[in-house]
């Protein structure tokens, strides 16, 4: 496929690397010729130095072959403008990093059908709705929803009181007994793997694994994760009362929380107290660790730090931590940051920047793949692919068919139930699949079920 | 630096050579030459110790910069030491130095030459001779990116390092795609020429070689008196237009065949690289008139074929310019400094950077006159980036550098005056012949085995142009 981007900013830098990796072909747009470099020398595509917005640039860069568009400059309004550009030159997909609400509102006057927009994304929404999900689903640092939420991928930290330390697959296999879910993929070290029977479970890995919703509660049960029965809701305390702690602060209400919201300007506090309906708005600085104790931090079930400031995040996340919050999670603007949150102690940190990205992968992933999650820290990604009619791998034990190396299938779901696969299931028309790839495997992956 | 990939890599390459042995065999069959179980024993081997590299070595992590130099330096260095197996086991060349150095001549298509007697060679190992031109011409890592996937990643590290010129383009957002669009050119017109030449009489195998060398502007040829033994005006003039399209950035030729003929005429490189053929084959026109050639045209058939053989570095002869008047020699001698355009498959230091001196020299005289005056250096209409002219200073500098120590040991080694710098520099500038006694009639034999080795390494750095070999000699390369 033939894509544009348009900004060479982390999301852009990101798309790029994800995109390029597939083996599409990828031309990146920028005004800053440094940018554009970084992205030439390190990734495999071909940087246009100019403004997206004018239609000079864009014949240069190769519009009208262009199959994609994607506009994630950090300017509103340019990004509006590259996607009407190229509306103008047909281009087939165009979407946009929007953040004003003056577009995405739903009663917006210029709406993205009157833009000519297929997707406009934002990565505060994105990554708030992220962590309201983190926030809900106990131990887990990451999670996806697949099949309309009935199959999940769930991401577990292996801490030294896991039972599952140092078990190898195989004889977690024997203790899992009656309950069914597969361990795609460990990550060690940063290093992500897809395990065989004798890989074995250490301190410190990730492991993801594939589960129905109805096997959740055995497993956590398995893991040693108590959702603690308490009397009353849970609680979540936020940090930060910006754009991204509103939205948090109104998914998590919705969900039962009783959420406790902070935030250090006086003013903001006022319009988010109008604007939130059950969540208590409290005046006061993240460090200022006496007024979090006095308010109850430190029995809270989650602690959620969506400040502007990386650092603050980080660091107010640590010390509620320290005072006895179960869980941690926290917002991350810089990428690199993103790798320290398992040796820090943070349960898990997440980048609004990778969230947008990752929303716009998943829109724009061409052919059968109906869903699909891009997984912290590593650039795997798990798929939700649809066996068409007429395809050749129908009705074939597995074993017999030449499955990608570097990726698994974790579950396979029927027209009736589900299955978590072996050698000898098969896969019949109209089966959802689903499949855990590292990212070289990625395009075999998509070209297997072609 | 990451040692285990480069070394993974350089064992694909490896692989990659044996099977380019392969070719060469079914002309042996075809010959009868008795040649063939050279060329498989060769490829046995390369293909032993790529397979050994390539398995034994394995690395997950993505090339870098660094690698990328490594990589490409060392390959070349490899395909050289390896590709000189047949000619020593075929016994065309007795002695594996003279072998490495015609072969580090053909990859880098220099076309400096020790052999003497050329048509005594079994035809399958003239075939090998031109094909490592060939092949060094587009370039061996750009055609291993094309077809190896593996390379992909990080292979714009590897393209930058190999692709001649101070700015690499792309025509394709995917290097894979690039590296195949020039091949595919390359491939084209390297056709063409063979047609052409058939249709002028040489036989199939004799216009295939020709072909390859010219199309690489290598200069191997398969008679002793080159191009000359022909004695047809007609192929004279083909392949002094061939000439003339190998000095031209590829991706010219590639547009023009997308239909955009008119890119030619707006790029500043090519006409200027066109302007300084036609005055230099005007100026040695005028100045063998009368004397060396009677007849105009004539005159004009010798002097443009010489002047474009040595100016795109190719070093095919058809007349021995040694004879000429000794301003013509100079003339010469300078152009070979000159050489074809960045992209082309020729060497020197580039017709790019050749006239963004003359910019950058002209500026700095302008600022003289007018301090305050801001004046940029452009090229294509667009202001040059500061880096880029930095390092075109750099390599001047280099080059010379370069140049002057070389002469040095060549003199040292016994060589006269006017054949130690005509040596280096026809190395250097990936020419071929020189003057004096390495001039177009003579050869390489003669050079003391040092001096062979010295020749080899300034070939390499000519090709790769000088940093990407270079950088290999810092110990703070080698560091983590």
């Amino acid at each position: 496929m033939n894509i544009l981007i348009v900004g060479a900013g982390q999301v852009g830098y990101f798309l790029c690397e994800r995109l390029s990796l597939e083996g599409h072909e990828v031309t990146l747009i920028d005004r800053d010729q440094e940018h554009l470099n970084a992205a030439q020398d390190r990734l495999n595509v071909l940087g246009i130095l100019g403004n997206g917005a004018s239609a000079e640039t864009m014949e240069q860069a190769g519009i009208k072959e262009a199959d994609i568009i994607m506009a994630v400059t950090d300017l509103d309004e340019v990004n509006i403008l590259v996607c009407l550009l190229a509306r103008e030159y047909g281009v087939g997909k165009r979407i946009a990093r929007v953040k004003s609400i003056d577009y995405l509102s739903r009663g917006a006057v210029l709406s993205k059908d009157k833009l000519g927009i297929d997707l406009m994304i934002n990565p505060d929404d994105a990554v708030a709705d992220e962590l309201a999900n983190l926030a809900a689903r106990a131990g887990t640092f990451d999670v996806a929803e697949f099949v309309n939420g009935q199959i999940q991928f769930l991401g577990y930290r292996i801490s030294e009181d896991s039972p599952l330390c140092d078990l190898t697959l195989k004889e977690l296999g024997e203790i899992r007994g009656m309950y069914r879910f597969v361990v795609v993929a460990i990550t060690r070290y940063g290093h992500t793997i897809i395990p065989r029977g004798d890989d074995t479970i250490q301190v410190g890995d990730s492991i993801f694994i594939f589960a129905h919703k109805e096997e959740l509660p055995a497993i956590q049960y398995l893991l040693q994760i108590k959702e603690e029965k308490r009397r009353g809701a849970r609680r979540a305390f936020i940090l930060g009362g910006g754009r991204i702690g509103l939205r948090v602060a109104l998914n998590l209400e919705e969900r039962g929380f009783n959420v406790r919201l902070i935030e250090r300007d006086q003013e903001r506090c006022e319009k988010l107290s109008a604007k939130l309906k059950k969540t208590m708005v409290i005046h006061a600085e993240g460090t200022d660790i006496r007024a979090l104790l006095d308010e109850g931090v430190a029995d809270a079930d989650v602690f959620i730090a969506v400040t502007e400031n990386d650092e603050t995040n980080i660091l107010c996340s640590l010390l509620c931590k320290h005072h006895g919050t179960k869980r941690t999670l926290c917002l991350v603007n810089r990428p690199e940051f993103l790798d320290l949150a398992p040796s820090l102690g943070v349960d898990a940190c997440v980048s609004p920047r990778l969230s947008a990205a990752s929303a716009i992968l998943k829109f724009a992933r061409r052919g059968n793949v109906i869903s699909l999650a891009t997984i912290e820290g590593s650039n795997s990604e798990v798929l939700e692919i649809e066996v068409k009619a007429g395809s050749t791998i129908v009705n074939t034990p597995l074993k017999n068919l030449h499955f990608p190396r570097g990726a698994i299938i974790g579950a396979i779901v029927h027209k009736q139930g589900y299955e978590i696969p072996d050698g000898e299931s098969s896969l019949k028309t109209g089966d959802r699949v689903l499949i855990f790839a590292l990212p070289e495997a990625l395009a075999k992956v998509e070209r297997f079920f072609e | 630096m990451n040692i285990t990939l480069t070394l993974r890599i350089l064992g694909a390459l490896l692989l990659f050579l044996a099977i380019a042995l392969l070719v060469p065999v079914p002309c042996s069959w075809f010959y009868r030459d008795g040649a063939a179980s050279a060329f498989i024993f060769s490829s046995f081997i390369s293909a032993v110790c790529g397979g050994a590299l390539y398995s034994l070595f394995r690395s997950e992590t993505d090339l870098s910069v660094r690698e990328g130099f490594a990589v490409v330096t060392f390959g070349w260095t490899l395909f050289a030491l390896f590709g000189a197996l047949p000619f020593v086991f075929s016994g065309a060349i007795p002695s594996y130095l003279d072998a490495f150095f015609e072969t580090m001549s053909g990859f880098t298509t220099t076309g400096s030459t020790i052999l003497i007697d050329i048509e005594a060679l079994p035809p399958s190992i003239l075939l090998w001779r031109s094909l490592t031109q060939w092949l060094g011409g587009m370039g061996i890592i750009v055609l291993s990116l094309a077809i190896l996937p593996m390379l992909g990643v990080g292979g714009m590290q590897l393209f930058k390092a190999e692709v001649p010129g101070p700015t690499a383009d792309r025509l394709k957002p995917r290097i894979q795609d690039t590296a195949k669009l020039l091949w595919g050119v390359y491939v084209l017109l390297t056709g063409a020429e063979v047609l052409l030449l058939m249709a002028g009489g040489m036989s199939f195998f004799d216009g295939v070689n020709h072909a390859f060398t010219t199309m690489a502007t290598g200069g191997f040829s398969t008679r002793n008196a080159s191009v000359a033994a022909y004695g047809s005006a007609y192929i004279d003039w083909v392949i002094t237009i061939f000439m003339f399209l190998a000095g031209v950035n590829f991706s010219l030729h590639y547009l023009a065949l997308r239909g955009k003929i008119g890119d030619f005429i707006r790029n500043e490189e090519f006409l200027f690289y066109t302007g300084l053929i036609m005055v230099g084959t005007t100026l040695v026109v005028l100045l063998n008139m009368g004397s060396t050639y009677p007849d105009f045209f004539d005159n004009l058939r010798f002097s443009a074929f010489q002047v474009v053989s040595i100016m795109t570095t190719t070093g095919f002869g058809t007349a021995d310019y040694e004879l000429w008047p000794v301003l013509c020699q100079y003339l010469l001698i300078f152009s070979m400094f000159i050489g074809g355009c960045a992209g082309s498959t020729g060497g020197g230091m580039k017709v790019a950077r050749i006239l963004l001196l003359c910019k950058h020299a002209q500026v700095q005289v302008f600022r003289l006159i007018h301090p305050r005056a801001v004046r940029l250096v452009k090229f294509g209409g667009r202001p040059v980036d500061k880096d880029v002219m930095q390092s075109i200073l750099g390599f001047f500098a280099l080059y010379l550098g370069v140049f002057v120590v070389a002469s040095f040991i060549m003199a040292g080694v016994g060589m006269d005056i006017p054949s130690a710098g005509a040596s280096v520099i026809a190395t250097l500038s990936n020419i071929g012949p020189g003057l004096g006694s390495v001039g177009p009639v003579d050869n390489f034999a003669h050079v003391p085995a040092f001096g062979k080795l010295v020749l080899a390494f300034c070939m390499l750095l000519g090709r790769l142009e000088l940093f990407t070999v270079l950088v290999l000699v810092f110990p703070s390369f080698w560091r983590k």
